[in-house]
């Protein structure tokens, strides 16, 4: 029993398998931050795959499951050797009147899956609550997703209230969808606009060195 | 069929159906159950062949589809219930569907009947630009769309801004935008004597109150036109979509029901994307009391579905739906490239020659992936209409036109992910007069040249 084959139950979407194989693990030594080291390249190559769309969302969310699974297991353990790092706060959601979520769902699982904590707000989220979770949370980015064209302005209005509550350069706004794009990203202030779900943890990585 | 007496009954279901958390709805429930059924019907993507001839396979995802419907049911987002239907009900709306409607009105009323595989009869054509577009532009894309002479139909494209504000969703300014983009269609279609044209509108509308604002028999969208109705991913619904099809269908004008099956979801693969198509035709009868739908299944990655995985989605739905139905049907094309590349021409053509060929219906062309400004033109839609007349007529077999595909598809496969985006409307249109450029005219001239060598004989 070794790391890669808890990296193989993860990969396949065995969580209850990934689970007891973590705990025994553990239980006989293994470092917990060499395990989570593991499961990161675990997840990037789950991700990578899904990228090329050689696996497909389903088998994705399993492996996501399957991970946060073991993450529970592990929970204990990291505690004792200073907890894990956590890359970044993120509150994310799909704008008010937007009821098309599978782009956000997915960003969402691979910030998850690559050290972010994610508080997910949903989909047809006004404003006002994604700045109120965001301070609720201690977030240090606000993720805003849109579908349709006539839901971008929305994006914008979370900037604007940002500006009027005086409170703008707490947070990172990253939007994304598939109507939006660099340019509007620029028109409205956003911080980051994230073509594609891949590239997400990166992007956001290097926004918060800056 | 548009059966108001129906919405009460599936309404009460929204309420009263089955609870289910929404985050197990897909993951849990959906996915697994079309899992089963492509493995207990054994349906297999061939790669080989993005046009296949298979007709057993075709019924086989019939039937999964059919059972992927009944098993699953439809989810209520806002109610948290599943509105279930039974076997007898869905065959008593395929028994009670037409197979023919006359949309439009006066003299520019045309009949759209239901076709059969290598049918002879020429598709319905919807053309549509499918993007948004800038308001100066409005007008005149509007006219450039209704000035081609296969147009059996039109769907207008769609207003980012009124007035200088730009549109919000659920708010004044997307009301205002939609009579914008109603009050346009119209006086294109007047203005060049074709005022009884066939509407699908408005696409303006994101939400419920901005379609039910443009319901007018004098001046908006009339009850020989058609209004959409869509789904969310997958098999999802909500009251503000549920509000749309009761309207329709008590306004009287006809329903569509739209749905994008998305390849790389949770459908998985080109099985999958073809069994959820074919099963939201189900939903689309038995649900909204839509009388055609219009399916777009797109690649999760691309947003397009001209490449071969998607190809063979749209041709096994098509000869599914075309063998085990009496329903219209219209097959959305979504390009990677954009206007103004021999790109975009390619893979209209290749999409409107499979989608013929299998029995559906046109509807051409949203380009550069849906995804960008004013960068979608008549010209691509044209090419798309003509070639599938020509399959049509001149009685091409599925083998025949899946010989042709294979050889458009080695011209511009690879550039799937990072095809050029072209040019604007403004920019390979004169938009005064709504015409072609002459650049723009002979790429396309040059394009359909190429096909013709391949085998396809336009009529003209």
């Amino acid at each position: 029993m070794s790391l890669e084959e808890l990296s193989k139950f993860v990969e396949d979407g065995e969580t209850e398998d990934a689970q007891a194989l973590a705990e025994k693990l553990l239980k006989d030594g293994v470092n917990p931050l060499e395990m989570i080291a593991e499961m990161t390249r675990t997840m990037a190559r789950v991700g990578d795959l899904f990228s090329k769309l050689e696996i497909f969302l389903p088998e994705i969310m399993l492996a996501g499951e399957a991970l946060s699974g073991v993450v529970e297991v592990m929970a204990p353990y990291l505690e004792e050797v200073g907890g894990q790092e956590v890359k970044g706060k993120i509150v994310i959601g799909v704008v008010k009147g937007d009821l098309h979520e599978i782009g956000k769902n997915i960003v969402k699982l691979i910030l998850e899956t690559n050290g972010f904590e994610v508080k997910d707000l949903g989909y047809n989220v006004d404003p006002l609550t994604f700045i109120k979770e965001a301070e609720a949370m201690g977030a240090d980015f606000i993720g805003a997703s849109s579908l349709m064209t006539t839901t971008m302005p929305r994006q914008k209005e979370i900037i604007e209230i940002l500006n009027a509550k005086g409170i703008r350069d707490q947070y990172k706004v990253v939007i994304g969808g598939a109507p939006t794009s660099q340019m509007w990203a620029d028109q409205i202030g956003a911080d980051l606009y994230c073509k594609d779900a891949k590239s997400a943890p990166e992007l956001l990585t290097n926004l918060t060195q800056r | 069929m548009t059966t108001a007496y129906r919405h009460w009954e599936i309404l009460e279901r929204s309420q009263t159906g089955p609870f289910m958390d929404e985050d197990d709805f897909l993951p849990k429930h959906f996915t697994p159950t079309l899992k089963k059924l492509i493995k207990k019907y054994d349906i297999k993507y061939d790669p080989e062949n993005p046009c296949p001839t298979d007709d057993a396979m075709a019924d086989r995802i019939w039937q999964a589809a059919w059972e992927l419907f009944r098993d699953v049911g439809y989810y209520n987002t806002d109610s948290h219930r599943l509105i279930q239907v039974t076997d007898e009900e869905i065959r008593e709306a395929l028994y009670m569907a037409h197979d023919q409607y006359w949309v439009g009105a006066g003299k520019d009323a045309v009949l759209w009947k239901h076709r059969q595989i290598e049918d002879m009869d020429p598709p319905f054509c919807i053309m549509s630009p499918d993007i948004t577009c800038d308001e100066q532009y409005h007008q005149s894309i509007c006219m450039a769309y209704l000035k081609e002479p296969l147009l059996d139909g039109i769907c207008g494209p769609i207003l980012e801004k009124t007035f200088g504000h730009l549109i919000e969703s659920s708010g004044p300014s997307e009301i205002s935008g939609c009579i914008q983009h109603i009050t346009n269609q119209k006086l294109a279609a007047r203005l060049l004597g074709r005022p009884g044209t066939f509407m699908v509108a408005v696409g303006t509308a994101e939400h419920d109150s901005g379609q039910i604002a443009v319901s007018d028999q004098e001046w908006g969208v009339q009850k020989s036109d058609a209004r959409l109705v869509g789904s969310l991913t997958e098999f999802k619904t909500a009251d503000t979509l549920l509000n749309r099809s009761l309207h329709y269908a008590q306004y009287g004008c006809f329903t569509g029901n739209l749905t994008g099956a998305i390849y790389g979801g949770w459908c998985g693969g080109s099985e999958g994307t073809a069994v959820t198509t074919v099963a939201y035709s189900l939903i689309g009868l038995v649900i909204h009391g839509a009388v055609f739908n219009q399916h777009f299944p797109f690649h999760l990655n691309y947003g397009s579905n001209t490449t071969r995985e998607l190809l063979w989605s749209i041709a096994m739905a098509g000869q599914a739906l075309a063998r085990n139905s009496r329903l219209l049907h219209t097959s959305n094309g979504f390009a990677n490239a954009g206007p103004m590349t021999e790109m975009l021409f390619r893979e209209t053509a290749v999409h409107a020659m499979v989608s013929t060929v299998t029995g559906w219906h046109l509807w051409e062309m949203a380009s550069t992936r849906n995804k960008y400004k004013n960068r979608a033109t008549p010209l691509e839609a044209r090419i798309g209409m003509e070639v599938g007349h020509a399959v049509a007529r001149q009685g091409l077999s599925r083998a025949e036109v899946n010989d042709i595909s294979k050889k458009l598809l080695a011209k511009y496969e690879d550039q799937a992910a990072d095809a050029p985006i072209g040019c604007e409307y403004h920019e390979c249109y004169d938009v005064a007069k709504a015409v072609p450029t002459q650049e723009h005219y002979d790429m396309y001239r040059r394009v359909k040249d190429e096909i013709a060598d391949m085998g396809i004989e336009f009529p003209f």
